[in-house]
């Protein structure tokens, strides 16, 4: 008996915490289901089933420059997952195989540079930008993306690369390919998960970015999907279902990346974390 | 294979960094372009002499990194724990956990503003018909609501990571301790004060002081949901040197005050530093 109360207990708990933190999310969902006069009127968390109303979902797609965003956010994010990968993985992979001084000093200037403040780094950057005219451009937010999401993806990579065992690319280099062959031949498919957990990093990262974007992007057509969603939010400030709807969409990307990457993530970051 | 990191790392952040320095020297003002001349530790001096708004920013920034390291780690260790029992749809009840930190910005704060409303408000208007509240809150009015109500939010999206790295963590503990343990007697709350605790020494490291960082640096929270106002109540300082930059458009004020930030992120990080070693 007293076992199943300490269950039942904890489930209560769990399912408490679980409802305190996704509460936002719950009524934005709520909310985007209601015509606009229903979410004034009536405050509970979502309409009954007769009212559901999508209207607010179709508004939101004729938007033009809204969709336009949406389609901004994910070139240059998928842009900056790209590149970031691919040196990420190079260089996650010599820091966890080579040793020597060049490599422990580039561990250390990791973690210095994670101390930088963003904003000391982007004043500086901002005037670059304008002499090479790359302020107001996709090019200039991706190149900024891609240090800005680097040296985490480095850190989680060298986890990876660190789990898998030295005799696999051995075996390669004995039967005689070379070590470029055997990273790119044994460990990089071997590393799928983790390359995969790495790119949903990043990709989330860059499309949930707001302060470079809001600095660097003036023009509406080249809005990303934040500054798209704060233009909306000012133009629209009384009408809660239809800013709902906008951020459930806005949401959606980074909902399918929490399906897939949860278990592979809680990996990724005891690799790294716990090694130190 | 280093390379094409180290040159990504040397253009994009060294660089800057270093032209960021040597800006802060000057009184570059970006309504006068070509204008800006070597004034040496000037802007400091006035900084550190004569403005008012950046030590109040300087005290609320402390405030608000500490609260949100000190929350999320109690919090985030009960959660952890929780977690890490044995249940039904463990997977699911970790992804929701996390989602407070996938959600872009904008949709967090849009979505706080409306939950904290004091007319349409689902907080206010449960709290008021439950008749736990006579009248609503006004939650980002007053200096301490205000204050209180910006790091909880700070608290709420900073969480998921603090208690995923906390769960990883305790996944890693080998259940051989705790069998061990069981057979000397030890009830479950010695278990994790004298086994999980002292286990989890390096990940609270490493993660208290990124959260620390992070925290520390954190813009585009407090500026959507209230921009550092009202009455600059809530101003940080990567606010007010974008404030400096933008509005003021003194590029190398505003600098200065990004170099302090960087002095006071190494002096926090010292101290993390010095804390978490004395208690080893």
């Amino acid at each position: 008996m007293k076992k199943y109360v300490s269950k039942a207990v904890m489930y209560i708990v769990v399912f408490g915490v679980c409802f305190l933190l996704i509460l936002p999310v719950l009524t934005m969902f709520g909310t985007s289901l209601k015509t606009k006069t229903a979410a004034m009127r009536d405050l509970g968390m979502f309409p009954s089933f007769s009212e559901i109303y999508l209207g607010n979902y179709i508004r939101v797609l004729q938007t033009d420059s809204y969709v336009r965003s949406i389609v901004n956010s994910a070139f240059v994010s998928i842009a900056a997952m790209i590149f970031c990968v691919i040196a990420a993985a190079f260089a996650g992979y010599a820091i966890s195989r080579f040793k020597g001084k060049i490599f422990t000093g580039f561990i250390g200037l990791m973690l210095v540079l994670q101390m930088l403040p963003t904003m000391l780094t982007l004043l500086p950057m901002f005037m670059i930008y304008k002499q090479l005219r790359l302020n107001n451009t996709h090019a200039g937010l991706i190149i900024a993306y891609i240090s800005g999401s680097l040296t985490f993806a480095i850190w989680l990579l060298k986890g990876f690369f660190d789990s898998v065992p030295r005799e696999l690319e051995e075996s390669g280099l004995i039967d005689g390919c070379t070590r470029f062959q055997a990273f790119l031949k044994i460990i990089l498919p071997i590393s799928k998960p983790g390359l995969a957990t790495v790119s949903i990093f990043t990709f989330v990262r860059s499309w949930n970015e707001y302060m470079v974007a809001r600095i660097m992007i003036q023009s509406d057509e080249l809005k990303t999907v934040n500054l798209a969603l704060q233009k909306f939010v000012q133009e629209n400030l009384v009408d809660w279902s239809l800013l709902s709807a906008g951020a459930v969409i806005t949401t959606v990307p980074t909902l399918f990346f929490l399906l897939f990457a949860q278990k592979h993530l809680v990996q990724g970051l005891t690799a790294g974390a716990v090694k130190g | 294979m280093l390379l094409p990191a180290l040159v990504i790392i040397l253009v994009i952040q060294i660089y800057p960094f270093l032209s960021g320095v040597r800006m802060s020297l000057t009184n570059y003002n970006l309504l006068k372009p070509g204008k800006e001349k070597f004034i040496g530790l000037q802007n400091y001096a006035e900084l550190l002499t004569e403005d008012k708004t950046f030590f109040g920013a300087l005290g609320f920034s402390f405030l608000y990194g500490v609260s949100i390291v000190i929350f999320s780690y109690i919090l985030g260790l009960l959660i952890a724990a929780l977690l890490n029992m044995k249940m039904k749809g463990r997977g699911i009840y970790r992804a929701v956990v996390l989602m407070p930190w996938v959600i872009a910005p904008m949709v967090m704060a849009a979505n706080w503003l409306w939950l904290l409303n004091d007319q349409f408000g689902l907080i206010n208007h449960v709290l008021v018909s439950l008749g736990i509240l006579k009248k609503p809150i006004l939650f980002l009015t007053t200096k301490y609501m205000t204050r209180f109500t910006v790091i909880m939010i700070g608290v709420w999206k900073n969480l998921p990571f603090m208690t995923i790295t906390l769960l990883a963590g305790m996944q890693g503990i080998s259940s051989d301790l705790y069998e061990a343990a069981r057979i000397d007697g030890a009830g479950k709350i010695q278990n994790f004060f004298y086994i999980t605790l002292p286990c989890l020494r390096s990940v609270s490291k490493v993660s208290v002081t990124l959260l620390l960082i992070w925290a520390f640096n954190g813009f585009e929270n407090i500026f959507l949901l209230t921009e550092g106002g009202p009455n600059g109540y809530t101003m940080v300082l990567p606010i007010y040197a974008y404030n400096l930059a933008f509005f003021r458009s003194r590029m190398g004020y505003a600098s200065a005050a990004s170099v302090m930030m960087l002095l006071c992120m190494v002096i926090l990080t010292l101290i993390n530093q010095k804390f978490s070693r004395e208690a080893e």
